[in-house]
């Protein structure tokens, strides 16, 4: 008998919500001793059905009907009190902020002790004793000044550990981890997910593992179920879905993951239109009355970058390539080095003198959802650059529509707001804003990192597509070599401010030089097996 | 409109925004309905409300309560609002400049607010209207100046988070200028809490001109809700009708507000109900 069994498992959502259902009629199972994907994009179903399994859906969202059987007992069926003795005891959750499921004012001994004595009547300093016991276990260092530290002054690494440790602190018998390193750098996910591999391995416990990638679900699966719009499309043995997958959804899912191996051909050799040297800034922190820090955000960096070629900075968080990026557009004053932007030094150009070049240099930004105004129409958004230049509002409309159309939008969306737009669909609308300037030099800040796997080939392609026609510079900024490899010609590696490596793409991943890029390759989820 | 149906689902916010629409109501039609003024007294002093004549009764002088109490109203609404409009302006502008630029002139301007903040705001008050002179001009200004910090304080609140929002990065590096980014970008998103704040001040507005009334800082030439209490003060206790009835008009109006106030704010701001 397996451990959980999900019968036609219906969860409804409240009537406000935009459809009836968020999991319909969901089979599935989760044997002893094995790690099951479920996998699926942003509202297929996955984490609600995962909650439904806790006992903790969100208030108005009920189980309508089916069962879930947890060792032969319906979980559904059990009184509060009795899913609260089983939460943590039999079934344990670790969720992806794991600083926002750590209490920020407590420190991290009492937290793991807590959790502990909530189940068993034992002594504080057992209790002290198990924690620091299962926090070495989870190869952390330290253990004893870990116990007295605060969230805020771990990593975000060393923060999921602690969130895992506290799951397994009672043994329980299933783990659900809900996307549980998609916060995470690339080094720091492909640690996490050894860790919960052996740690799996070694309680022989069950894990039902939550992820939108399908290079996670490679790494880590015994079995697969591939969800979409609240059903489960395909279920089995993750060698039978990857290798032959049934439904052409899992295909394009698959198919969309980023191969980390580069089809562009070497950059065109041209003369360079923007040429930064030596660029350098400090960020100062505190320092009224004390001395305050200095972090060297960029450090001496120094690149070129042509007509009709992508370069992709690539580098994990607190690398400083969004601050370069931020830089060169002049968003941050740079403290030192030059920004040559056609032979003009754009770095220490006074605003007014600036304020004519800002139109050949525009960014893409990350957050599809904070990047548009929610006050302002798409036309207003689209428009706002050219009216600044001063083209009249009703030509710069109609070249909004042609804009519009080359991003994939159609041109009759433009009195609507941003609310109304999926997050592709918003990255589109701000590819758009940035076109509309005629630029030279596009900058993309990790345009596709909040977006679906599906989603994202499309914005890639489409990035691409944009770059080819307008003959543009590109600069592409990505914590995620797949994605890096897919649209550079030329890839420059950060780590703390610094240039690590940089060259053209296919030698810098078929002959990586530095430590540094070898470890982001081998991190790579899904390397060996897609 | 979806705005309007969240703003009047509520059972408070529609009946304070029916009493304030019936004050103003009142406010404005009392010249039409009462021609000859709060001042004329029309007959014996101190009758009960109900004499002939005289739903609110008289008061100590003989005048018609219910004159006074409508002319009151137009003073207490006018000064409530107009301080609560030039505090906002104030506020709105050193709020999204602090808040906006940063560094120095935030500095700057927050030991300003401050500097207003630590001073007792009542006596600030008593002090700058003897020294203009009590009219109605220096009610305005005087509560104004008390009330802009709140408003200042929460305007840079906003920008702070706002200004750091990649919609204003963009609006950058198209060039657009800085006034246009605050006033077109920034100021749009946070006029939510501005509204909330600005139609709980009304209310404030109207105690402290009512207090300010009570003393006999008010315009000596006008009949406010204040003023007929401190005028009514000795015959409390035989005719309670004279203090009693402009008291429970300034409730009534300040509970109006604060409950349009809750209102807007629930209305404005949905995700943050709960």
């Amino acid at each position: 008998m397996p451990l959980v069994s999900i019968q036609n498992l219906t969860v409804a959502l409240p009537p406000s919500a935009d459809r009836p259902l968020a999991v319909d009629d969901v089979r599935l199972e989760v044997g002893r001793n094995e790690i099951v994907c479920i996998v699926g994009e942003s509202g297929s179903g996955k984490s609600l059905t995962a909650h439904a399994i806790m006992g903790l859906l969100p208030r108005g969202v009920t189980a309508a009907s089916g069962r879930i059987l947890f060792d032969g007992q319906d979980l559904l069926q059990q009184t509060p009190e009795a899913m609260r003795k089983r939460r943590g005891r039999d079934i344990a959750m670790i969720f992806q902020d794991p600083m926002a499921a750590l209490n920020p004012v407590v420190a991290i001994g009492r937290q793991v002790t807590e959790q502990i004595r909530a189940h068993r009547a034992i002594s504080e300093a057992e209790a002290l004793r198990q924690a620091a016991d299962l926090l070495s276990q989870m190869g952390l260092k330290d253990v004893d000044e870990l116990l007295k530290a605060y969230p805020h002054q771990l990593s975000g690494g060393q923060r999921q550990r602690v969130m895992i440790a506290m799951a397994l602190s009672l043994s329980p018998q299933l783990l659900i981890a809900d996307e549980p390193t998609t916060a995470l750098d690339v080094t720091t996910q492909a640690q996490i997910l050894k860790l919960i591999k052996k740690i799996q391995a070694e309680r022989e416990m069950s894990v039902l593992f939550i992820t939108h990638d399908f290079g996670v679900v490679a790494d880590m699966a015994d079995k697969v179920a591939v969800m979409r719009h609240g059903r489960v499309l395909e279920n089995g043995l993750v060698g039978d879905v990857l290798g032959k997958p049934a439904h052409s959804y899992t295909r394009a899912l698959i198919a969309a993951v980023p191969r980390g191996e580069s089809r562009l051909p070497p950059p065109p050799d041209a003369r360079p239109l923007v040429q930064v040297s030596g660029l350098t800034k400090r960020f100062r922190r505190g320092g009224l009355f004390g001395r305050g820090t200095v972090t060297t955000a960029v450090d001496d960096v120094s690149l070129t970058l042509s007509r009709g070629e992508t370069l992709g900075i690539v580098g994990e968080s607190g690398s400083g390539k969004s601050t370069l990026a931020r830089c060169m557009i002049r968003l941050l004053d740079p403290d030192g080095g030059e920004v040559l932007l056609d032979g003009a030094d754009i770095a220490h150009m006074k605003a007014r003198a600036l304020r004519p070049l800002r139109r050949r240099i525009q960014m893409v930004f990350q957050d599809p959802f904070s990047s548009l105004n929610p006050r302002q129409t798409i036309g207003d958004i689209i428009t706002a650059g050219p009216r600044v230049y001063g083209e009249e509002p009703r030509q710069a409309r109609a070249r909004a529509a042609d804009i519009l159309r080359l991003v994939g939008l159609n041109p009759e969306t433009m009195n609507r707001l941003p609310h109304e737009f999926s997050g592709g669909q918003r990255q589109r609308i701000g590819l758009a804003r940035a076109l509309m300037l005629k630029p030279d030099v596009l900058i993309a800040d990790e345009p596709v990192s909040a977006l679906d796997v599906t989603v994202q080939a499309q914005v890639l392609q489409l990035l691409d597509d944009v770059r080819r026609q307008m003959n543009l510079a590109m600069l592409f900024i990505t914590h995620d070599m797949r994605v890096a490899a897919q649209v550079c010609h030329r890839v420059m590696v950060m780590r703390h401010g610094k240039v690590v490596e940089s060259g053209p793409t296919r030698d810098i991943f078929a002959r990586p030089c530095s430590d540094y890029t070898k470890a982001l390759l081998a991190a790579i989820p899904g390397r060996q097996s897609i | 409109m979806n705005f309007a149906r969240r703003f009047f689902s509520r059972p408070t916010a529609l009946f304070g925004f029916a009493v304030f629409v019936a004050i103003v109501m009142i406010a404005l039609a009392a010249p039409l309905l009462f021609a000859r003024g709060p001042f004329a007294i029309v007959g014996m002093p101190l009758l009960p409300p109900g004499a002939p004549g005289l739903p609110a009764g008289s008061d100590v002088l003989g005048r018609n309560m219910m004159i006074g109490l409508a002319y009151g109203a137009r003073v207490s609404l006018l000064v409530g609002i107009s301080a609560t409009l030039c505090a906002t302006c104030v506020g709105i502008l050193l709020g999204a400049l602090a808040g906006y630029y940063g560094g120095l002139v935030d500095d700057l301007l927050m030991r300003l607010t401050e500097f207003f903040q630590i001073i007792p705001a009542f006596v600030l008050l008593m002090v700058l209207v003897a020294f203009l002179q009590p009219s109605l001009e220096s009610a305005v200004i005087g509560i104004a100046l008390i009330s802009w910090p709140q408003v200042a304080r929460v305007v840079r609140g906003e920008f702070l988070t706002l200004r750091s929002r990649e919609f204003v990065e963009a609006a950058r590096t198209l060039g657009m200028r800085d006034t246009a980014i605050i006033f077109t970008q920034i100021l749009p998103n946070a006029l939510p809490p501005i509204v909330v704040i600005s139609s709980m001040m009304v209310g404030n507005a109207i105690l402290a001109e009512s207090a300010l009334s009570f003393l006999g800082l008010g315009d000596p030439n006008l009949l406010s809700w204040g003023s007929m209490i401190g005028g009514a003060r000795s015959a409390m206790w035989v005719a309670w009708w004279t203090t009693v009835l402009p008291g429970v008009s300034i409730m009534v109006t300040v509970l109006a507000l604060n409950f349009v106030g809750d209102g807007l704010n629930d209305a404005l701001n949905p995700r943050r109900r709960h």
